[in-house]
This record gives C-alpha cells, structure tokens and sequence, in this order.
C-alpha cells in the first residue's frame, strides 16, 4: 500500500484522541460544506404539523430551506404544502433594524395561516444588527391565537449540528410538565422531517411497526411529523427512544433532566443484535419483556434463509464500508458491527476528523459499548476541489481493496474498486433497519457477490470521473 | 377593449412566501455561466447551498467548474473575515483556474469585511484574475443578483472599445428564465441567428469563454432574453458601447405572434428579412403539421379559464400564445417579478388582446394561492408549488412548465421558437391526460 496516500490508520479510539488532541484539524476543506445552522434548525421545525415559519431574513435562506425541505416533504413524504414565510429583509432592515416588520410578520403569519405554532428563526442579518427575536416572540405571543417561540438560528452561529441541537432545546418550551404517565407509551426522538438523506421513511416505518408488534404505542416521532399536541404531552411518555443514537441523544438527555422521561439509549438496528438490542431498550423499560422476546423469535425465524446468507457472505471477509459522507458516519459504525456479528472484520474508510468532532458524544457512546473498528483515511479525503477529492478516493479505495484478500466493499455506487460491492445508498423504498432490513442487506449481499465480475460502466465512469 | 384592471403591484405585506431566492444566488449564477472558473462564497455555509444550486442552474461541469466556501462563524462575523478570505484565495491557487468570483454574503458586507482590498491584496499573489462581486442576500431577489453581477462582470473584465463586428451580437441573461431547461431556449436563439448570418460576440452568461468578454464591446446589437433581468446590462451597453438592444418592448418568442415579430425584427435589423420569412413560414407550418398529424387536444384548452403563475420571461409571452394560439382566457396572472419595463409590456399585451385577468407582481406562494381560490381557473401553468397549492382548491390541472417542476429533464426542451410550441403543448397534453390516470382500481385483475 502507498503509505503517501494514506493520512490515518488506527482504531476509531485512536482517531478520536488525535481529533481531541487538534492533531488532525477537524475542518472541512473550502471545497465542501454541510448545511448552516439555520437550515439544520429549519430542519427539525418543519417536522411540526401546521407550524409556520416566519424567517427573519432575506429570501435566499427562506426559498432555499423552502425547495430543499419543504417541497421534497410534499412529494416524498405526502405531506401537504404549507408556508415558508419571511420578512425579506433589505437594506434598509440592515441598517434601521428590522423588530417591527417582525412583529407585523408574525402578527400576518397568524392570520394567513392559522397554524398552531409559529416559530422564528433569526438569519444572519438579523442575528447581527441584534433584532431581540426572543422578545418580539413574547410580544407576539399576547396578539396572536398560535403558540410563538424564536430560535437564534443565525448561519454563521454553529455548525449543521448546533441548529439540530438547538431547535430541539427550543422545542422543550412547549412541553407540560410530566403528569400521569402514559403507560406504554414511547416517543421516536430526534427525528427531522427535513427530510434529510439520512433519514429515511422506510426505516422509521420499521420501527414503529416493531413498536407496535410489541405491545406499545407511540406518542409522536419528534419532529418527523408530529403535532403541536404530541410534543406538549411529550414528558408523559413512559420512555423516550431514539431512530438514531446520534440524532436523539441531545433531546434524549434534555428531556431525562427536565422531565425524568427515560431515555432507552441503542444503536441503530442494523443486523440481528442490535435490532434485538433496540428492541428489548424499549421493551424492558416498559415491561414488555416476554412479548418482545416473542415478537424477536418469530422475526428471526422469518429471516433465518437470509441471516444464513449474510453469515456465509461476510464470514472471514474484510468489509470495507465507506459510508461516512453519505449516507453517514453513525450509519458507517453501526454496519461495522452488524458486518462483525456476521463474522467479517470491518474498516471503515474515510471518517472525516470533522465529523468525530461533530458527533464527539455519540462516537464516545459507541466506544463506549464496546465498538472500536478499524478506521482508514485517506489523503483523497482532505483534498480541495469535490472533484478530486472523488478521484483521489477512488484510487485509494482500489488502492485498499486490492491489499485484502477477499475484502467486499460496502458503500456508495459512486465508487466500484474490483471486488464485490454492497450498494448501501438506495434505502428508499428498501428499508435497512430491522428485520426488513435484514432482508434487504441480504438481498443488496446477494446481487453485489454474484454480480461481482461486471465491470463498470463507461458511462458511469466517465461521469463520474471524466477519464 | 379591456376594463380597468385590478393590479397588485405592492401588497404591503410583511409576511412573504418567496418563490425566489436572494442575490447572492442570482449572482452565483451569473459567475458560474463563465466556463471553468470557481466561485468562492464569502458567506457562512448556509450560503454555500445557494451557490451549489446555481451551479445545476447553469448546467456546471464538476470536472471543470469549483466553488468554494469560507465557511464564516462566529470568530469572523466578530472579529472579521478578511483573514479567512485571504487564505482562501491564496488556497485556490492549487485548483489551477483562470478566474475566481468572489461573492459575498450578508454577514461580511454587514460587518464591513473590504472584501474589494483583500482581492486586490491578493491578487499579484495568485496566478488568476480575481472579480469580487457585493452581492449580499440583502441586496434583493435572485433577478437584482443577476444585475448587479452583470455590471460587476461587464466593468471588471470587459476592455474599453474595439471595432465593431458587422451583423453581431451579445446575448443577457438567458438563465434568468423558469423554463427548467432554458439551454434550449438560448440554443434556438443561437440557432435562428446563425442562419440570419449573425456572429453571438459573447452570452452573458452560459459556458462563456473567459476570452468572450473582449468581443463585447465589438458587438453592434444585444438581445435581452429575459423580462426578469438583464435590461439594467443592456443600458449600460448602450450608454459605454453604443450597443443597441434589438427586440425591445417584445414579449419573448412563444407562440406564433411572438415568435413572428422576434424573427422579423432580428430580420430587419440583420438584413435577413428573407431568412426570417422563410424560418416563420416553414415553422408555423410544421406546427401545425404535426399538431394535425399528432393530434391536439383542442377539447382541453378552448375557452377554459386559465392563470399563469410564473417568472415574467415565461410568463408574459404565454399570455398571447394561450389567448391566441390555444383559445384560452387568462383570468389570472401571477408574476414573481415586476420591473418596470416588463409590466408595461404586460399590460399593452392585454390591452391589445382584449384581455382583464387579475394581476399580481412580485407574487409570493401566499398571494398565489388566496387569488387561485378567488379566481378558480380551471387551468393553472405554473409550477410544482401550485400543484401542491390547489390541492384542496377543486382546480383540475396544473400545467408544471417553469421550476420548480420536479421532473427533472436530461435533455433541454425550448419553449421559445416553434419547437418551443410543441414542447409547451406536449407538457400541457402530457398533465392534461395525467388527470385521466386512475390512482385507484376498483377491482383487482384476475391474472
């Protein structure tokens, strides 16, 4: 292997204390960049059912949050259109200050679209010149029928993960207090009805057809979706538990301190245990323990020809998964375990330092519980230009793969390097989680083994790469 | 003639659904028309997301075309982000391009970083031209970005003056159109010019050649191919070069009357008169050839109710070709701009088609949607927002023609031009018939 082309190679503890140590920097090139806080805060909002926005800003951030989030909730998760609606601020909101439009913005959201809840999120501009967005929400609050909360979400205030973060602190301002415990009852959290890539209809459907299978109920999935009501009442829940580790921890945490709502704390259910382990963090805790374990027997059995296939498959395989980018790094790690329980050795490629920064609790929790893979870097991964940081990796995953003998490749089409190779990108409409996930990774397992002599395709790779 | 008109030229709202984006956007566009160049965003990465749409808006290559980003927290808005821009400019030496924009955001302008100083600091450092272009979100819609970028481009990389090419000309704005693959709109364009012998000095822009801006001055006509920008370009021609527009005050070729006053005029001014003559009647004879041979639903357009809810570039060239070529009324139009000259030309189109719909400029989703429920047309040309709009209005068909349409489109459909026609009739026909595909069956098949 060409060492010049590798940048790390260690465990992912190893990788985490350099990050912790500023050894790596843990910032991404010019040439790449996740959404801004705004948007990541606009995220979570528009997964609350008649919620309108009303933006303090120009209308770029608003059109922007608005064709990627709102319309794509139209069309791939049926929901209907509502508004997205700012103050279009100019220059002379910049240098006058913009509070009064504001109030006469929310004052007009209230009577155009009589939503339950409207919430303000500051831009940059805003954010700034210093309008209090935080008091003309109190102000509004007196002069209008729906509940008016403010977010300082201004872009430049955080990374993609402080506007999850803080959108969901936010949110805890409309919960009542815990009151007589809604016995079997759960809330999904840290849900986006963005929606995001990572965040897939399929598997949350999943979930809530094992929540239900065991006896349970769920409240509401925040915010993918959910009422104004179901987050009010959201502390009464018997237990709070998570589609991803990563995504719910902050509210899950939030919520335990303020409301003593038990936070069930699992990995994604990727492969057998860990959707055994899923299931059972929301069983035990609501004493559904016999019938859960019922429900994992039956499940089982109903996959065991594809759990054999996915034994025999990964078996003294090394798997290489090179996920991180998309569909995401804590998805990466949570198919490095499912690859070990079947037997394979995993390394994940190209865990970018800046998002071991970014997710620092959830990577410590996984450690945690034990899951410490292989992690390789490669230089492709730090280089400038989105172009050729893809063509440098794709010469170093190949690069890697031919140092293995009998490695399969677990990752994105955008890459083919010689040896079978799992498409893990196409989850809609393929769920990966649980059971039925099983069943798809089989199926995904079978098709990358049997297909693995097929060469890429001229025209893929031209595209791709422009050879 | 038509009664007076209700026209909603400003609402005083304070509470706008936009259908555009800011200018910053507007002027990522623009840049990203010039082959090959990167574009840095001095902007937090927000921002970033806008260029990145820019990008696909332009038909960028990603094996040519970079952006960048600053990527500004809250350390630069504090204490400033020249430092930051500085380095990466100086970074983007290793990308080995010819050109970098610098376009800014709303936090730098608003903190006062000089982005113009760091520029020219910088720029005996690097081996590319640099063009810094202030155009803060703040600043106006995606159209105002499109000027502002325009004037930033044509003082900054155009030369003083030159000689005049005979029979030449400069295309503005022909991105600053709704048709989601408005190439093909500039492609005709190309395409009836070249055939009045006429050389397109530079298009500003669209896969521009960095040596394309020394043609400009050398240009003795230009053509705005857009009622939402680009006018303010032509202006400026006129006044430094003494560029005429041509085909000023006309609706955009749809249809067959546009499209027959377009041709005739580039005729007159080209001296091709018979070229032109020969282009209209060999296409509106096509038109209607195939429109025979290939059927046209005559039942689903003639005197239906119908609005547009548009950009003005696609928007006030349907009103004629609805009313006249598809026996349509317009009762209701919506445009998402409204300068001066485009809603002039409006309203002279509706004064001579005997027309009275209700107006709207600058429309946002909100205003869109309340007057749809006022009026009820039964027909809406417009985009993939109104098709969710209507949902629970009882309007049957929305024609999806201008973005966002969310049938995205490999190869580049005109609407300008005769072809242009068919495509537009074919999109009308394709949702019209889509009305008539059951979502559910009423018992299972046997086999």
């Amino acid at each position: 292997m060409d060492a010049s082309r590798i940048a790390f190679h260690g465990t992912l503890q190893q990788l985490l204390e350099k990050v912790k140590k500023g050894e790596m920097i843990p910032k991404l090139q010019a040439s790449h960049a996740p959404p801004c806080k705004f948007w990541t805060a606009f995220q979570v909002l528009n997964g609350i059912r008649h919620m309108a926005p009303v933006i303090h800003g120009p209308k770029g951030c608003t059109y922007s949050v608005a064709s990627s989030y709102k319309m794509r909730g139209c069309e791939y998760r049926g929901v209907p259109l509502e508004p997205t609606s700012c103050t279009a601020q100019n220059e002379a909101d910049v240098v006058y200050g913009g509070e009064g439009k504001l109030l006469e913005a929310v004052k007009e959201a209230d009577r155009r679209y009589h939503p339950e809840l409207i919430v303000i999120l500051s831009c940059c501009c805003s954010g700034i010149t210093g309008d209090d967005v935080e008091t003309i929400a109190q102000v509004a609050a007196k002069e209008v029928s729906a509940k008016v909360l403010a977010i300082r979400s201004e872009g430049f205030g955080g990374d993609f993960r402080s506007g999850y973060e803080d959108a969901f602190r936010v949110l805890m301002e409309l919960m009542e207090p815990r009151k007589e415990v809604m016995k079997g009852t759960i809330n999904i959290i840290g849900a986006r009805e963005g929606p995001t890539y990572t965040e897939w209809v399929e598997d949350l459907d999943e979930i809530k057809r094992l929540v239900e299978a065991i006896g349970a109920k769920i409240n509401g999935v925040l915010c993918g979706g959910c009422t104004l009501e179901q987050i009010r009442k959201a502390p009464s829940a018997e237990l709070n538990a998570s589609w991803c580790y990563d995504w719910g921890q902050k509210l899950g945490d939030l919520m335990e301190e303020r409301f003593g709502v038990p936070y069930a704390r699992t990995g994604q259910p990727y492969g057998l245990k860990a959707t055994e382990e899923w299931t059972m963090g929301v069983a035990i805790p609501l004493g559904l323990e016999e019938r859960a374990r019922e429900v994992i027997r039956k499940e089982t059995a109903a996959v065991a020809e594809e759990l054999d296939t996915l034994r025999s498959y990964f078996q003294g395989k090394t798997a290489l998964i090179e996920i991180a980018e998309f569909p995401g790094p804590i998805r990466a790690l949570s198919l490095a375990s499912m690859a070990e329980e079947f037997g394979a050795h995993p390394i994940i490629i190209n865990l970018h330092p800046y998002t071991i920064k970014e997710r620092m609790p959830s990577i410590e929790f996984l450690l945690k519980r034990g899951q410490n893979p292989e992690v390789i870097l490669t230089q492709g991964l730090f280089s400038l230009g989105s172009f050729n940081s893809s063509t440098e990796t794709q010469e170093e995953v190949e690069m890697i793969a031919a140092q293995y003998d009998n490695a399969i490749y677990l990752g994105s089409p955008l890459r083919q390097p010689g040896i079978p190779q799992l498409n893990m990108t196409t989850i809609t409409g393929y769920p990966q989680y649980g059971y039925q996930g099983i069943r798809n990774i089989a199926r995904l397992m079978r098709v990358g083994m049997e297909q693995a002599a097929r060469p890429r395709s001229r025209l893929f790779r031209q595209v791709l790469y422009g050879e | 003639m038509a009664e007076s008109r209700q026209a909603l030229q400003t609402t005083g709202e304070k509470c706008h659904d936009p259908y555009l984006r800011c200018a910053l956007y507007g002027a990522a566009q623009v840049a990203l028309g010039v082959r090959g160049c990167c574009v840095l965003s001095h902007s937090p990465q927000g921002c970033y997301q806008l260029v990145g749409a820019a990008f696909g808006w332009q038909d960028a290559d990603y094996t040519e075309t970079l952006t960048l980003c600053t990527k500004l927290c809250e350390d630069e808005i504090v204490h400033g982000g020249e430092d930051v821009l500085a380095r990466t400019i100086l970074e983007a030496q290793e990308l080995n391009v010819p050109i970098l924009f610098v376009l800014t955001a709303c936090g730098p302008e608003i903190v006062g970083d000089d982005v113009v100083a760091v520029c020219q600091d910088t720029s005996s450092r690097v081996n590319f031209r640099i063009v810094p272009i202030l155009c803060a979100g703040f600043r106006g819609d995606q159209n105002q970005g499109t000027d502002i970028a325009l004037e930033a481009i044509l003082r900054q990389l155009v030369p003083e003056d030159g000689k005049k090419i005979p029979r030449s000309v400069l295309l503005i704005a022909p991105h600053a159109n709704a048709n989601p693959t408005w190439m093909g709109d500039l492609a005709w364009v190309k395409r009836v010019l070249a055939e009045m012998g006429c050389t397109v000095a530079a298009t500003l822009t669209h896969d521009t050649a960095l040596s394309d801006f020394q043609q400009v001055p050398l240009a003795e006509g230009c053509l705005v191919l857009s009622h939402d920008a680009g006018q303010k370009a032509a202006d400026y021609l006129l006044q430094r070069y003494g560029i005429e527009q041509w085909c000023q005050g006309l609706p955009l070729p749809v249809g067959f009357t546009n499209t027959r006053r377009w041709l005739t005029e580039l005729g007159q001014r080209l001296g091709a008169e018979t070229v032109a003559e020969r282009l209209i009647s060999e296409g509106e004879k096509r038109v209607v050839e195939v429109c025979r041979r290939k059927g046209l639903e005559i039942s689903a357009m003639h005197r239906t109710s119908a609005a547009i809810v548009a950009d003005a570039t696609v928007g006030i060239p349907l009103v004629r070709f609805i009313t006249e070529d598809l026996e349509m009324i317009p009762r209701l139009i919506c445009l998402r701009s409204g300068q001066a000259g485009a809603t002039e030309l409006l309203e002279h189109e509706l004064v001579d088609l005997a027309l009275n719909p209700k107006l709207i400029y600058n429309t946002d989703v909100y205003q869109s949607k309340t007057a749809l429920a006022e009026v009820k047309p039964e027909m809406v040309l417009g985009s993939n927002i109104e098709r969710h709009a209507v949902e629970d209005l009882g309007i049957p068909f929305v024609f999806r023609l201008v973005n966002p349409i969310s049938r995205f489109r490999l190869v580049d459909r005109a609407y300008w031009g005769y072809e242009g026609m068919l495509n537009l009739i074919e999109s009308i026909q394709n949702d019209w018939l889509d009305r008539y595909r059951s979502k559910e069956r009423r018992y299972k098949a046997r086999w």
